[in-house]
């Protein structure tokens, strides 16, 4: 069910990104998608009622008690990577409306170079 | 004998530090870029386990010839280029440090996950450096779609972990593996698409490629030769490494993907031979070159491939650095208004020349090494669809390098002979030793195809199948 709402959420980022030409609602868009992945990947490793992947005193029954943790080192790489980009797509923001003193992608361009 | 983990780590390190001491920046990147170069040479082969972990359970690094055939295009390219527009470093040393970290780890890594971060890296530097061309829509573009890239290549390396238990390339590709797993299956197509689409962005494959447009065709002298170049063979190398592992595995992804590189190729040297801006041929021709590299590596022939790509690196950085240069010294990159421009710039013009003509695949080059080596491949692999397509957009290719060339060096008008009268009036391009630089560059192309022998024994080494179990265990 998890799942099925993580990809949900990255489809609704698709589309948010291929909806709008306003900068500011690509990176709202782009943000979905990429938290629709964080919690695609944090259910990849979810086990219901486990445990923590540390030494703990509890029992050691089964080593598939353990929750993964690996899915829990990559989603924090990926919460990272996707806040860099977050905030260099909003300086490149900030330099379109400098430039064009718009943020509406489809109000700029027709110049020469396009 | 050094770690290789140094090609990555030594960049790295230095960009922190070149952080700190700000006006020493620049002479940090130079000897950064020095010591990898240096480096390069002193690398232990074989495979390294970081952080002590065993090897499914650490990342692992693997300096095979691959991988080092690789590394050297991406590090002494990047040496060259820093030799020749160091000028227009600015303020991006830490930028162009970080990217060459990046790249050294996508060559160097087994891990798909690791890949990925490595891919963000290079990715993010890159948009860092295509807001040199001044126009942030374009560069806010590239960040979109590269984002997106990253996003489905994630989604599909998750996938692929929670169906087979590990990032490690090597491992879901090893004979235990295979068995346990039927690749070829539905539900293994899914990640292996989602992880081709998400390098797709990177390598400029139609459709994913929208960025490069805007991209390569606002590149000044620095990042046009860096982009079409260094960049591009990172990514090829990468591509190579998930496809000669992962990709064989299904023979559904082989086929999308030649269709996708016959699709690029195709649609490239159309494109390029329709433009008369000479930024704009060039990108154009880059992401053809793009799209006949993958189509060479998804049906494993890797020989050619790493020719394409070598040919690819060596000539486009020349022509990128030199149509920079004229853009810079007459303000203008159209072919029409420059007639003659080669003139009284012989030594650059030369240059200009071989690689044009290497790309397009005329005897005596290195491009007509790569390009016979690519078709005797493809025919031998009893195709002649593939072949066929090729050799009709050889031709357009070599059609609009000899249009642009006879434009640079021939001012006249039609039916009159060239005439210094009608050529633009005469500027100074480069340094005197900037020219020999790049004059130098030329001598390699021309001699690789002179002497393919030799050339074709040292990348011979280079193209070996990239993984086989015994280099899981070390050594080659």
């Amino acid at each position: 069910m998890i799942r099925l709402a993580s990809l949900i959420l990255i489809l609704i980022g698709l589309y948010g990104v291929f909806s709008t030409r306003n900068v500011i609602k690509i990176l709202v868009g782009v943000n979905i998608m990429e938290l629709g992945v964080n919690i695609f990947i944090i259910s990849i490793g979810f086990v219901n009622g486990g445990l923590a992947p540390i030494l703990t005193s509890g029992s050691f029954s089964s080593a598939l008690n353990f929750v993964d943790p690996l899915a829990q080192a990559i989603v924090l790489t990926s919460i990272v990577i996707g806040l860099g980009i977050t905030t260099l797509g909003l300086v490149f923001a900030r330099k379109i409306h400098v430039n064009y003193g718009t943020y509406d992608l489809s109000k700029i361009g027709g110049g020469s170079d396009d | 004998m050094i770690n290789p983990v140094f090609m990555i780590a030594i960049p790295l390190g230095l960009a922190f530090i070149s952080l700190i001491f700000k006006k020493a920046s620049k002479w940090i990147l130079v000897a950064g870029v020095t010591i990898n170069v240096v480096m390069l040479f002193l690398l232990e082969w074989g495979s390294v386990a970081m952080g002590g972990f065993r090897i499914p359970y650490g990342i692992q690094l693997m300096l095979s010839s691959y991988s080092f055939t690789g590394l050297a295009v991406v590090n002494i390219m990047f040496f060259v280029i820093l030799l020749i527009s160091f000028d227009k470093v600015e303020k991006n040393s830490v930028v162009l440090l970080t990217a060459l970290a990046g790249m050294n780890g996508m060559i160097l890594t087994m891990d798909l996950f690791n890949l990925f971060v490595f891919m963000e890296i290079t990715a993010i530097s890159a948009y860092i450096l295509s807001m040199k061309g001044k126009k942030p829509e374009h560069s806010f573009n590239y960040l979109v779609l590269g984002s997106i890239g990253g996003v489905i290549f994630l989604l599909g390396t998750i996938i692929f972990y929670a169906q087979t238990g590990t990032l490690n390339m090597a491992i879901i590709s090893s004979p235990v593996q295979q068995s346990a797993f039927d690749f070829s299956s539905a539900t293994l197509f899914i990640p292996f698409f989602l992880i081709f689409a998400g390098m797709a962005v990177e390598a400029k494959l139609i459709p994913f490629g929208g960025w490069v447009k805007g991209v390569y065709g606002n590149a000044d002298r620095l990042t046009g030769p860096l982009f079409s170049s260094v960049y591009a063979a990172a990514i090829l190398f990468a591509m190579g490494r998930v496809f000669g592992e992962l990709f064989v595995l299904n023979e559904t992804i082989v086929i999308i993907v030649v269709i996708t590189g016959l699709i690029t190729f195709a649609f490239g040297e159309a494109a390029a031979f329709r433009q008369t801006k000479m930024r704009r041929i060039l990108l154009f021709s880059s992401i053809g070159q793009s799209g006949l590299a993958v189509i060479m590596l998804a049906l494993g022939f890797y020989f050619p491939a790493v020719l394409l790509i070598v040919n690819n690196a060596l000539s486009k950085f020349i022509m990128f650095t030199i149509t920079g240069k004229l853009q810079e010294s007459y303000g203008t990159e159209n072919y029409k208004e420059l007639k003659g421009a080669f003139y009284k710039n012989k030594m650059t013009g030369v240059a200009f020349s071989i690689a044009a003509l290497s790309m397009a695949g005329l005897p005596l080059f290195f491009g007509f090494y790569a390009k016979l080596n690519v078709l005797t491949a493809l025919f031998g692999g009893g195709n002649w669809f593939i072949p066929a397509v090729i050799l009709i957009f050889a031709i357009v290719e070599g059609a609009y390098f000899i249009r642009l060339l006879i434009s640079l060096w021939a001012p006249g008008k039609e039916g009159e002979y060239a005439d210094a009268k009608h050529a633009v009036e005469t500027r100074k391009l480069f340094k005197p030793i900037s020219v020999a630089i790049i004059f130098m560059l030329s001598l390699v192309i021309l001699a690789a195809g002179l002497f393919p022998d030799f050339a074709g024994k040292t990348i011979t080494s280079g193209a070996k199948a990239p993984f086989t179990m015994s280099q899981l265990k070390g050594g080659e």
